[in-house]
């Protein structure tokens, strides 16, 4: 097919002028015509990473938005289910289209972000007062001192053993520091000849970057500076952190091959190991897969120098562009009280975000989310700088080429220091 | 046509020849060339815009956009080609280049040769034929997701099948996917195994097409089978290989769908490709331009290695 000059040089300037106007869109930094005090009604959008499955829908628009709608009966809530794994994806093209969700679940992190482009609305102070909250629980909710979240679900990382093991082994008291953590993984290791067949500790079975992260605040070390524009984790403690789980590799009393695949128990139910990083939830596991091991498996908080447990889970806010502010202030209201929170944590066996809700019954019927719950003073959370959405991905990949020896501990933190500075100073 | 030149007479080339069909006459200037004219522009209008705007519009958006600093959040900022410095000294994408044409290597020409070979057998009066096509064919109509599960159970280090097996031969068992030596090739031959299907369908189709009666003639000729496969099979099936090749490479520079399941790219970065660190700077780092610029590095790769094929299989669709 012959194309003219004319028709090709026509073609690209239709298309070009397209884009053009595509990318010319209002920012969506700027403000948002509707008025936020004005009267609480329209229809909103929810952009859900919670609630997964039949049960989870049914428990959201069954029970939890119908009372939402018995107060504000002019507010029609149309939800948009995903998953963590998708949910940046459907941010980026709600944000790439113009329509971004009016009311939005986010991950721990990932407010400064947001925040700094404009994307969420900040929310008033005396949202942060209204119910008991531990001030870490709300420090990712903030960004430049502001308020633009409110947490619903924790999902901590923490330390489980398997008390049986500890027993046969002759070891009375967890471990309190990297040495003893040490001593003790190496005990509790066992070899069948050459081949591992348990390891003392398994660090792996959780993200590499989360791990890392807990390892370096129980290190008194630091990811950014308060204001997110510098690299404090090429620290000796951040290095020292990702050097501890190589010494563990090079006596053997841990393994990158020997982790919880996908799908299967974790490696502490399957008995190859004794002590792993897991995550709160696995209280809901055991009771479904394991329940003889519930009286087997401890947990305590782990760290060196600091005790410190990573604190990640969803908040909610509210969307920069909605046309119908107040009803998506509303709705974000509603998603942050303690109705909402109870029936979220118990759907996904998590950690209530509001500490008020440490004498129900979930809380009472669940040993990790208990623990947890009383933890949350040792509670430390990754993000702080608005760079941290290129960061984050960055991280594991890179913590993997020390794991599997392609290079030194510190040659690997060096290289990721370069990636978040680089990422930073695009800021 | 040689012998019709012998044996004809030399004549004036411009005037037709006497009992030559009369030429199609050329539109006609007047209205109801006009008429004709517009009447096709508007039957192909539809598949026009419809190239335009899926096709033909993001491609410009993609090249104009990779001159940017987009991030979604607020307007593009033009940068020059700071993404695609970017991207040809990014370390990570550098080796999700290599990774890519170390898969398509592996993948293209082994899956090429099985799916001939298969052709080959199923193109016989062999007995549930039917069925053997059927089974061949099913990997490539099976979600990904699906098959991507089914693989990562036979690769478990612990419960495995293929570890399993392996045992029974006393081999000792590996950590297929969590290995930096045996990630790449387990995905290979997760690749392999998925495409063989369509590629045997283009060639049993191109096989039931090829003329009986050359293979007579090489029959009568005292040809064997193996000569008759090298000398008439191999060079008639020119043109549905080069399409089958052009496809497969394209398919295997678009690889990202195993890799989001089965390895997410690891461990440290040995089985990412450029598709999937593409999806990564737009999705999970927020990086649009920058990935604009990584997809505009893909298509160039793709075109040169079609442009390349097209050359060597002589021209347009390998026909000689």
């Amino acid at each position: 097919m012959d194309f003219s000059r004319r028709s090709f040089l026509t073609a690209m300037g239709l298309g070009t002028a397209a884009v053009v106007a595509g990318c010319s869109t209002t920012s969506p930094g700027g403000s948002s015509a509707a008025d936020p005090d004005g009267p609480v009604e329209g229809d909103i959008t929810f952009l859900c990473a919670l609630f997964e499955g039949a049960t989870g829908k049914e428990t959201l628009e069954g029970n939890l938005i119908k009372k939402f709608n018995e107060k504000y009966p002019d507010v029609n809530v149309t939800v948009d289910y995903t998953d963590y794994g998708s949910l940046n994806e459907k941010i980026t093209t709600g944000l790439a289209s113009g329509l971004m969700p009016d009311v939005v679940t986010l991950g721990v992190g990932w407010i400064p972000p947001f925040a700094f482009k404009n994307a969420i609305a900040p929310l008033p102070e005396e949202l942060a007062t209204r119910y008991t909250y531990e001030e870490r629980v709300l420090e990712p909710s903030r960004y430049d001192g502001t308020l633009y979240a409110l947490p619903m679900v924790l999902d901590t990382r923490i330390v489980a053993y398997r008390k049986d093991f500890f027993e046969e082994a002759g070891i009375t008291d967890t471990p309190k520091n990297w040495d003893e953590l040490r001593e003790v993984a190496k005990k509790l290791t066992v070899k069948d000849g050459d081949k591992v067949t348990r390891v003392g500790f398994d660090p792996f079975s959780i993200d590499l970057r989360q791990c890392w992260e807990t390892f370096l605040f129980g290190n008194s070390g630091e990811l950014f500076s308060p204001d997110g524009r510098e690299v404090l984790f090429d620290s000796p403690e951040g290095v020292a952190s990702l050097q501890l789980f190589l010494d563990m590799m090079a006596d053997g009393s841990a393994d990158f091959a020997l982790k919880t695949e996908a799908g299967q128990p974790t490696t502490l139910q399957q008995g190859t190991s004794a002590i792993m990083m897991t995550n709160n939830s696995l209280y809901v596991q055991l009771q479904q897969q394991s329940p003889e091991l519930i009286d087997k498996i401890g947990t305590f908080v782990l760290g060196n120098t600091d005790p410190a447990m990573l604190q990640g889970g969803t908040m909610v806010s509210q969307s920069a562009t909605s046309k119908h502010p107040a009803a998506a202030r509303a709705f974000v209201e509603f998603m942050g009280s303690p109705d909402a929170v109870l029936v979220s944590s118990e759907q996904r066996g998590s950690v209530p975000a509001i500490s008020d809700l440490k004498d129900s019954d979930y809380v009472k019927g669940n040993p990790m989310v208990a623990f947890a719950l009383d933890n949350l003073d040792k509670a430390r959370s990754e993000g702080g700088t608005p760079a941290w959405m290129e960061i984050r991905e960055k991280i594991k990949p890179t913590l993997e080429t020390a794991i599997v020896g392609q290079q030194s501990a510190q040659a690997a933190i060096d290289q990721l220091a370069g990636i978040a500075n680089d990422a930073i100073a695009r800021l | 046509m040689t012998a019709v030149a012998v044996v004809s007479t030399p004549r004036d080339v411009s005037a037709p020849p006497p009992d030559a069909p009369p030429r199609p006459s050329a539109p006609k200037r007047g209205r109801a060339g006009r008429a004709r004219r517009r009447a096709g522009m508007l039957m192909l209008a539809p598949a026009v815009l419809h190239a335009l705007i899926w096709i033909g519009i993001p491609m410009v958006a993609a090249l104009v956009l990779s001159f940017t600093n987009y991030d979604v959040l607020t307007p593009p900022k033009f940068n020059g080609i700071e993404n695609y410095v970017d991207a040809l000294t990014d370390p990570v994408f550098r080796r999700g280049m290599l990774n890519t044409l170390v898969y398509a290597f592996f993948t293209v020409p082994v899956a090429m040769g099985i799916a001939l070979l298969i052709a080959l057998m199923l193109d016989t009066q062999l007995r549930a034929r039917a069925l053997f096509r059927t089974a061949v064919f099913i990997p490539q109509v099976t979600a990904t997701i699906a098959v991507a599960l089914v693989w990562l159970w036979i690769y478990d280090p612990r419960n495995g099948l293929l570890n399993a097996v392996l045992a029974f031969f006393g081999i000792p068992a590996q950590n297929w996917l969590s290995s930096t030596t045996w990630a790449m090739p387990a995905i290979i031959i997760v690749g392999i195994w998925q495409g063989v299907g369509l590629k045997m369908l283009i060639y049993l189709a191109a096989l039931q097409s090829l003329p009986k009666d050359v293979y007579e003639a090489a029959s009568v000729d005292g040809a064997s089978k193996t000569r008759q496969f090298f000398s008439i099979t191999l060079p008639l099936l020119k043109p549905a290989t080069f399409f089958v090749f052009v496809t497969s490479v394209i398919s295997a520079f678009q690889a990202f769908d195993l890799i989001y399941i089965l390895t997410d790219g690891g461990p440290a970065n040995t089985t990412t490709m450029m598709t999937y660190e593409i999806y990564k700077s737009a999705f999970r780092e927020f990086r649009l331009g920058y990935a604009c610029a990584q997809s505009i590095i893909l298509f160039v790769f793709l075109l040169l290695l079609t442009l390349a094929n097209r050359r060597l299989n002589g021209g347009d669709s390998g026909r000689n």
